[in-house]
């Protein structure tokens, strides 16, 4: 369950450090954002995964639909002068706190049930 | 496909999630190497509102310096120099002090060369009168300037050039009881060099004397000046004792050899 996001990981790494590309300066906040809705992406799968309705093009949909959502607002935040990219920061992360306790839930859930059937 | 969907879905996320922490993370590596100092922007407003008041304090200063230049007055200046240097006469309250040689007739016994002035006991005097203060100093109508020194031809006494002869008439402008009471000072320049050889000296107190200026030349063959900026640092005591040490020994052997 874990495993398939840590190979993940652990194979972007291997890529990233063959691609000899790194983010334009004045690109990098909104990298910091792509990066934090990677990651609610990744959660928001494995919990749907884990609650047996994962479907491929809504999770892919969702992810750009988020991502750019986020990139966007940051953009306009920063065309008038506002911090809205804030906004998305927080929102990511209270997703991911909350994607990461259902998952933990289930994680336990099943955990428990294995025991018992042992 | 839809059993496996979501590893593929969720594998695809982790490596896109790990390429760009990757990129994030050289960028950010890069601008840290590049700007270590500044961080945030608030750091940089800060440093520059920093620059800013200094900016002001300079230009403050500048302006001061501005006021100063219009304001410095090359005549008095030059005026003030001329003094120093001794070639303008100058008139002004302060002693004049008399030195004859002995005034009795000797005894047949007695060595003439101790009871008149030598330049050394002039010397003294003149160095005892710069000690307490004395603004300028002349040795019968000879201005005394920074080049000035005292020696001995035969029997007469120079000063720079100029042979003198007796009586001594030294004028000395300046606080004319200081100077009266640095050579009558107990055990000082008469103690020391008048009452001993029974030589003549007389100190008035004057309120105004008239010193004619420096008439010598003041020509630099060899020196040159030396930049302000440029000021060599002057040898450390070390070095300057080695040197008078090796002059010493030289002077020695010349010595030895003249004495043999």
């Amino acid at each position: 369950m874990l495993l398939i996001p840590l190979i993940g990981i652990a194979l972007g790494v291997g890529i990233g450090l063959f691609l000899p590309w790194e983010i334009p300066l004045s690109y990098k906040n909104y990298t910091a954002l792509a990066i934090l809705a990677t990651v609610d992406a990744i959660f928001g799968g494995m919990r749907a995964e884990l609650e047996g309705n994962f479907i491929f093009s809504k999770f892919i949909v969702s992810f750009f639909a988020n991502a750019l959502l986020a990139v966007g607002l940051a953009y306009f935040g920063y065309s008038i002068g506002i911090d809205i990219y804030l906004g998305a920061v927080v929102a990511f992360s209270i997703r991911l706190f909350n994607n990461l306790s259902l998952i933990r839930e289930f994680l336990l859930i099943r955990y428990r049930q294995r025991g018992n059937e042992q | 496909m839809s059993k496996h969907s979501w590893k593929i879905g969720v594998g695809l996320a982790s490596m896109l999630l790990g390429m760009l922490l990757v990129f994030q993370f050289r960028t950010e590596t890069n601008v840290k190497t590049y700007l270590p100092q500044f961080t945030t922007a608030s750091e940089l407003g800060i440093k520059w509102n920093r620059m800013q008041t200094d900016l002001n304090k300079k230009e403050e200063e500048l302006k001061r310096l501005r006021q100063l230049i219009q304001e410095y007055n090359q005549e008095e200046e030059l005026k003030s120099l001329r003094m120093a240097a001794g070639v303008t006469p100058l008139r002004g309250p302060g002693v004049e002090i008399t030195l004859t040689d002995v005034q009795r007739p000797l005894k047949s016994y007695e060595d003439p060369n101790l009871f008149i002035v030598h330049y050394d006991q002039l010397e003294l005097l003149v160095n005892e009168l710069w000690a307490a203060g004395a603004e300028a100093v002349a040795v019968n109508g000879e201005r005394l300037v920074a080049q000035t020194g005292f020696s001995c031809a035969g029997t007469t006494i120079l000063v720079g050039t100029r042979k003198l002869a007796p009586p001594y008439i030294i004028r000395a402008i300046g606080d004319a009881v200081t100077l009266k009471a640095a050579l009558t000072i107990p055990g000082g320049f008469i103690d020391s060099q008048i009452l001993p050889f029974e030589l003549g000296i007389k100190i008035e107190i004057k309120d105004s004397l008239y010193l004619p200026p420096y008439r010598g030349s003041s020509v630099f063959n060899y020196a040159a000046v030396v930049p302000e900026e440029t000021e060599e640092p002057t040898p450390v005591d070390g070095e300057a004792e080695v040197e008078t040490d090796e002059a010493g020994e030289g002077w020695e052997i010349v010595g030895e050899g003249e004495v043999l």
